[in-house]
C-alpha cells in the first residue's frame, strides 16, 4: 500500500512540470503587452519600455521561465503586475473562500445527489425516477450563469429571503480567523454570524453544486442499477432480508467505485465552475481574481493561481485513486 | 419512499432555518470587537533570583448584532464594476479607485457640481500673472488631515515634490516598485526639468506659489483632476509603497477598510474643515460587484443603494420603475470611427466623406445606446466650452456617397483597399468590450456597416481581446476601427491637443493611424498656451469645424452614462468627468 501511495505521489511531480511550462508558454503567445494594458491607453513608449524592464519582460523567455519555476519551487510566486501584490499570500488569502464555496456545493451535490440516485435505481421506472432523472439531465444543462441570475431573482428579488451576493452583508466588521467564515464565525462564537455566512451561501453553492448533482445522481443511479442486478442481489432478497439492507449493505457498497470516481473528477467542475459562481455572486475567491488577472495580462497571478489549481487536482485525484485502493483491494495489489 | 421523506423533511428545515434568520434587506450589522491586552509583567525577586511570569489578560468586548438593524440611513452602499487599483491618487488613472479618492482626498481646486467648471477647494482664491506663468494660491486654514496633521503650504509643496521630483524618496521608491506617476506625466509635461511647472513656494503657511515655464491653457482645470489632491506628507513618507492601501487625505470621509475583491468601507470626518458640505453620511461601503445583471438585482434587492455600469437594455427598465432614480451623467465621452491614412483609398477626401455621409446617426444612436446617447458631428461634448454648435454635420445620403465614391474612381463601390501598399479586403474593427461611448460595438458595427453596404462600401468585421486591440491600435495596424474617448480634466485641450497636435517635426504618429495636419495643430497648439478661457474658446471651435471639414474621423455619439439608484437616495451629482463627491448623499 505505502509503495503505491509513494508511486501515486511521485507521479505529480511531471504533471505539475507540464502544467508551468504550458501555463507560461501559453500565457506568452497571447498577444497583449501587460506593460501596455497596465499603462492603458494613454501609455507612452519610454513608460511601456521602463514597465517591461521592471517586470522582467525584456529577459528572454527560457530566463523568465526559469526564474519564475525557481521562485515557485521556494514557494514565491512573485508579485502582481497590476497591484503588487505577492501572489502566495493571496492565493492563500482568496482560497479559503472558494474552498468554502466548493465544499458547500460539494456538500449540496452529495446529499442530494446521492440518495436521489439511490431512490432511482431502487424504485426504477417509477414516478420519482422520472421525475429526478428529468431535473438531473435539466441540471446538467443549465449554465450556472443563468442559473445564478435566476436563483437570486427567485430568492434575493422577488422572495427577500437570501442576500444576492457576497461573503457577508455589506459593512459588516468581522475579522477572520481561517477566512472560513463558517468556520471562523463559529470559533468565534457568533452564532448571527454564522447563519449570515450561511445564508449567503446559500445560493452560490446551489448554483455550483447543481451540474455535480445531476451528474451523481445519474452515475449513482446506473451504478446501482448494474449491482442490483447481480446475482448476490437476488440471492440476499432470496435469504429474506429487509429491502433496506440489502440497498444499502449489499448493493451500494459494491457501486461506491464509479461514484467515488466521479465524485473526485466533480472537483475539476466545481473550481472551474467557481470561475462563474463567484463573478454572479461577487464571491471574493481566486476564480474571480483569476478571470481578472487574464483580462489584465497580469502573468505572475495567472501562472501562480493556475498552477496552484492544478496542484489541488491532482492532489484530489491522487487522494481519490489511493480511495480506491482503500475500497477495492483488488487494485493495491495490482 | 420513506427515505424519500426523510430527505425532503431534512431540506425543509434547513431552508427554515435560513429563512428565519432572514431579515428584512437592506441590513447593516455592526460587529464590534474590541480587544484589550493587558501584558503586565510580574517580577518576583525572591533570593537573588529573578521570575518573570508574563500574565496575558484578554477582555474582549463583544457587541453583537441587535435584532433591529441599525438606521438604514447611516450608510450609503454604492455597487461599483470592479476592484479599485490603488487608493494613493498620484499613481492611479482608473475610476474606480478615483470614485473612493474623490471622498478621502481634496486638491486646491475641483469641479464644480455636474460641469467641468474650476472652483475653489483647499484654495480660497488664486491670481495669475500677467504672463499666466506664475499662479498664486490662498489657502484655507484650519484644514485637518485625517490624521491630525495641519494642512498648509508647506503640505502643498511635498505633494508637488512626490509628483514631480524623481530623486523624492517617496516617488523613487514608487518607481522602482512598478508604479507610474502617469496622469502628472501627462498633464504636466514630464518630471524634473522636463515638467511644465519649474517651482512650487510655500510664501506663508497659507501662500503657495506655482511658477510653470510657460502659460499652460488647462491648467486649472488640470489641478481639478482626481489625481492631483493632496496626501499628508507624513502619513504619506510613513506609507511609501504601501500608500495604495492607507489613504490620508482631508476629505469629508476618511479610508477605514479595504477588503480585497468585497468592499471598501470609509467613515465620517469629524474634524472636517468645510462644516455646510461636511459628510451627510455616517459610513460609506463601495461593494464590488463585477456583473452587471447580478448588480442591478442587489439595487433591487435593496442590497445596495446605488449602482453604475448598466446594460443599456436595463436602462428603460430602470427608468420606468418607481422603485428606481435613473441619472445621467453629462457625455463626457464620443465614440468615433478612425481612418488609417496609410490605407491609400482614404487619403482621399472625397472616399473620407462618401464613408461619413453613408452613416445613417440617428437610428444607431437610438438603437443601441438604451436611450442615453445623442448623435454627435464633432469630438468634444455639448458640455465642453469648445464645443462648436454651428457644424453642420454630414447629411445622410446613400446616393450621394455613392456618387463620391464614383467621383473618386470607384463607380463600384469600395470593398478592398491597398494597406501599406498591399491589397487587402477593407477590414473594419470593432471593440470587444463595452466602453461608454460603445455600449454595444458590436451591434454598432454591425448597423454601420448595413449603411455603408447601402453605398456600395463592403467591409469585414474584424475583433480581437481588448489589450490586443489597443496594441495594434497604438502600432497603427487597424485599417478602419472604432474607439472612443472619454475626457480627462473637462478642457477642450485634453480631447483635442492629444490627437491632433504634432510634436515638433510634424512626424504623424501611429496612436490615431498617421494622421497629420498642420493647419489644425497649428490652432491647438496656439490655444493650448492662451490663459482665458474667452481667448480659446474661439480656437477650439475653429480646430473643430477643420477636423470636420476634413473628415479626419467620423464621430458617431457622446453617451451619457446611466446611474441607477433607489428611490430613497438624494442629492448624488453625476459629474462629466466622473469625479463625484458623495458628502451630499442622503439615503432617506
Amino acid at each position: 500500500m505505502l509503495s503505491y501511495i509513494v508511486k501515486r505521489v511521485l507521479g505529480v511531480i511531471p504533471v505539475l512540470l507540464c502544467v508551468s511550462i504550458l501555463v507560461f508558454g501559453f500565457l506568452r503567445l497571447i498577444p497583449g503587452d501587460p506593460a501596455l494594458i497596465m499603462l492603458g491607453e494613454r501609455a507612452t513608449q519610454e513608460n511601456i519600455n521602463r514597465v517591461r524592464e521592471q517586470l522582467g519582460l525584456n529577459k528572454p523567455l527560457y530566463e523568465q521561465y526559469l526564474t519564475f519555476l525557481g521562485n515557485a519551487l521556494r514557494g514565491d510566486l512573485g508579485r502582481s503586475v497590476l497591484r503588487q501584490e505577492p501572489v502566495t499570500q493571496e492565493v492563500l488569502r482568496r482560497f479559503p473562500a472558494t474552498i468554502e464555496l466548493a465544499l458547500a456545493a460539494m456538500l449540496v451535490a452529495l446529499v442530494i445527489g446521492i440518495p436521489a440516485g439511490v431512490i432511482s435505481a431502487v424504485r426504477r421506472g417509477s414516478v420519482f425516477d422520472a421525475g429526478s432523472m428529468l431535473i438531473a439531465l435539466t441540471g446538467v444543462s443549465m449554465p450556472i450563469f443563468w442559473l445564478g441570475l435566476m436563483l437570486i431573482y427567485f430568492f434575493s428579488v422577488t422572495l427577500h429571503v437570501l442576500p444576492t451576493g457576497g461573503r457577508l452583508t455589506a459593512g459588516t466588521q468581522f475579522t477572520p480567523i481561517t477566512n472560513l467564515l463558517v468556520l471562523d464565525t463559529l470559533l468565534r462564537g457568533d452564532i448571527p454570524l454564522f447563519f449570515q455566512t450561511l445564508r449567503h451561501l446559500a445560493l452560490p453553492a446551489l448554483a455550483l453544486g447543481t451540474i455535480p448533482m445531476a451528474i451523481i445522481a445519474r452515475m449513482t443511479r446506473s451504478s446501482m442499477l448494474e449491482v442490483l442486478s447481480q446475482d448476490y442481489i437476488r440471492t440476499a432478497h432470496a435469504k429474506g432480508l429487509k429491502e433496506s439492507l440489502v440497498v444499502t449493505r449489499h448493493a451500494l457498497r459494491n457501486a461506491w467505485l464509479p461514484i467515488i470516481t466521479v465524485v473526485g473528477l466533480q472537483v475539476g467542475r466545481l473550481l472551474s465552475g467557481a470561475i462563474l459562481t463567484e463573478t454572479v455572486f461577487s464571491w471574493p475567491g481566486i476564480g474571480r481574481w483569476l478571470v481578472d488577472a487574464i483580462y489584465a495580462r497580469d502573468y505572475p497571478i495567472v501562472q501562480g493561481v493556475t498552477l496552484f489549481i492544478a496542484l489541488i487536482f491532482v492532489g484530489v485525484n491522487v487522494s481519490v485513486d489511493i480511495l480506491y485502493a482503500l475500497v477495492d483491494p483488488r487494485i493495491r495489489f495490482e | 419512499m420513506k427515505r424519500l421523506l426523510s430527505i425532503i423533511s431534512i431540506v425543509t428545515i434547513l431552508a427554515m432555518l435560513l429563512s428565519a434568520c432572514a431579515t428584512p434587506t437592506p441590513q447593516v450589522v455592526e460587529k464590534v470587537v474590541e480587544k484589550v491586552v493587558e501584558k503586565p509583567v510580574e517580577k518576583i525577586v525572591e533570593k537573588e533570583k529573578i521570575v518573570e511570569k508574563p500574565v496575558e489578560k484578554v477582555v474582549e468586548k463583544v457587541i453583537t448584532p441587535t435584532a433591529v438593524p441599525p438606521k438604514a440611513q447611516d450608510t450609503f452602499i454604492f455597487g461599483a464594476q470592479g476592484e479599485p487599483v490603488c487608493l494613493d491618487p498620484a499613481i492611479i488613472t482608473d475610476g474606480i479607485s478615483g470614485r473612493i479618492i474623490n471622498q478621502v482626498f481634496e486638491g486646491l481646486v475641483k469641479f464644480d457640481k455636474d460641469t467641468t467648471n474650476v472652483v475653489p477647494a483647499l484654495a480660497e482664491k488664486w491670481t495669475t500673472s500677467a504672463d499666466g506663468k506664475v499662479w498664486t494660491f490662498n489657502l484655507h486654514k484650519g484644514v485637518k488631515f485625517h490624521d491630525g496633521a495641519d494642512f498648509n503650504a508647506d503640505a502643498v509643496v511635498k505633494n508637488f515634490d512626490y509628483w514631480k521630483n524623481t530623486k523624492n524618496p517617496t516617488h523613487d521608491a514608487q518607481i522602482k516598485a512598478g508604479q507610474t506617476f502617469e496622469y502628472f506625466e501627462l498633464q504636466f509635461g514630464g518630471f524634473d526639468g522636463d515638467s511644465i511647472i519649474t517651482d512650487v513656494k510655500a510664501v506663508d503657511p497659507a501662500t503657495v506659489q506655482i511658477t510653470l515655464k510657460e502659460p499652460q491653457g488647462p491648467f486649472l482645470n488640470n489641478l481639478a483632476m482626481f489625481v492631483f489632491v493632496f496626501w499628508s506628507p507624513t502619513a504619506l513618507e510613513k506609507a511609501g509603497v504601501n500608500s495604495c492601501k492607507t489613504p490620508i487625505g482631508t476629505g469629508p470621509y476618511k479610508f477605514v477598510e479595504w477588503k480585497a475583491n468585497e468592499q471598501v468601507t470609509l467613515t465620517a470626518f469629524a474634524d472636517y474643515w468645510d462644516k455646510p458640505n461636511a459628510a451627510k453620511m455616517k459610513n460609506i461601503v463601495i461593494r464590488n460587484i463585477p456583473n452587471n445583471s447580478s448588480r442591478l438585482l442587489a439595487l433591487s434587492a435593496g442590497e445596495i443603494h446605488g449602482m453604475e455600469g448598466m446594460e443599456p437594455r436595463d436602462v428603460a427598465a430602470v427608468k420606468g420603475n418607481p422603485k428606481f432614480k435613473l441619472i445621467l451623467r453629462p457625455a463626457n465621452t464620443t465614440g468615433y470611427v478612425a481612418f488609417n491614412y496609410k490605407v491609400k483609398e482614404f487619403t482621399d477626401p472625397k472616399v473620407r466623406q462618401a464613408f461619413a455621409q453613408a452613416i445613417n446617426k440617428a437610428p444607431i444612436v437610438t438603437s443601441f445606446y438604451g436611450g442615453t446617447g445623442a448623435p454627435t458631428n464633432q469630438f468634444q461634448p455639448p458640455a465642453l466650452w469648445g464645443y462648436n454648435k454651428d457644424i453642420k454635420d454630414w447629411a445622410y445620403d446613400a446616393a450621394a456617397a455613392k456618387k463620391l465614391l464614383a467621383d473618386a474612381g470607384y463607380p463600384n463601390g469600395i470593398s478592398k483597399v491597398t494597406f501599406d501598399g498591399k491589397e487587402t479586403p477593407l477590414e473594419f474593427w470593432y471593440m470587444p468590450v463595452s466602453r461608454p461611448y460603445y455600449p454595444n460595438p458590436k451591434d454598432i458595427a454591425t448597423a454601420l456597416a448595413a449603411d455603408w453596404a447601402k453605398a456600395g462600401i463592403n467591409v469585414t468585421l474584424q475583433t480581437i481581446d481588448w489589450a490586443t486591440y489597443l496594441d495594434k491600435r497604438k502600432n497603427g495596424q487597424l485599417p478602419l476601427y472604432m474607439l472612443g474617448w472619454t475626457g480627462d480634466n473637462g478642457d477642450p485641450d485634453n480631447f483635442l491637443c492629444y490627437f491632433f497636435c504634432l510634436d515638433a517635426k510634424d512626424t504623424p504618429k501611429p496612436t490615431e493611424g498617421f494622421f497629420a495636419d498642420k493647419e489644425i495643430s497649428d490652432v491647438l497648439k496656439k490655444a493650448a498656451v492662451l490663459v482665458k478661457q474667452e481667448e480659446r474658446a474661439p480656437l477650439y471651435r475653429q480646430a473643430e469645424q477643420l477636423i470636420h471639414d476634413k473628415v479626419t474621423r467620423i464621430f458617431i455619439a457622446n453617451n451619457q452614462p446611466p446611474l441607477a439608484f433607489a428611490a430613497n437616495v438624494d442629492g448624488y451629482i453625476p459629474n462629466p468627468t466622473g469625479t463625484e463627491y458623495f458628502n451630499t448623499v442622503v439615503v432617506k
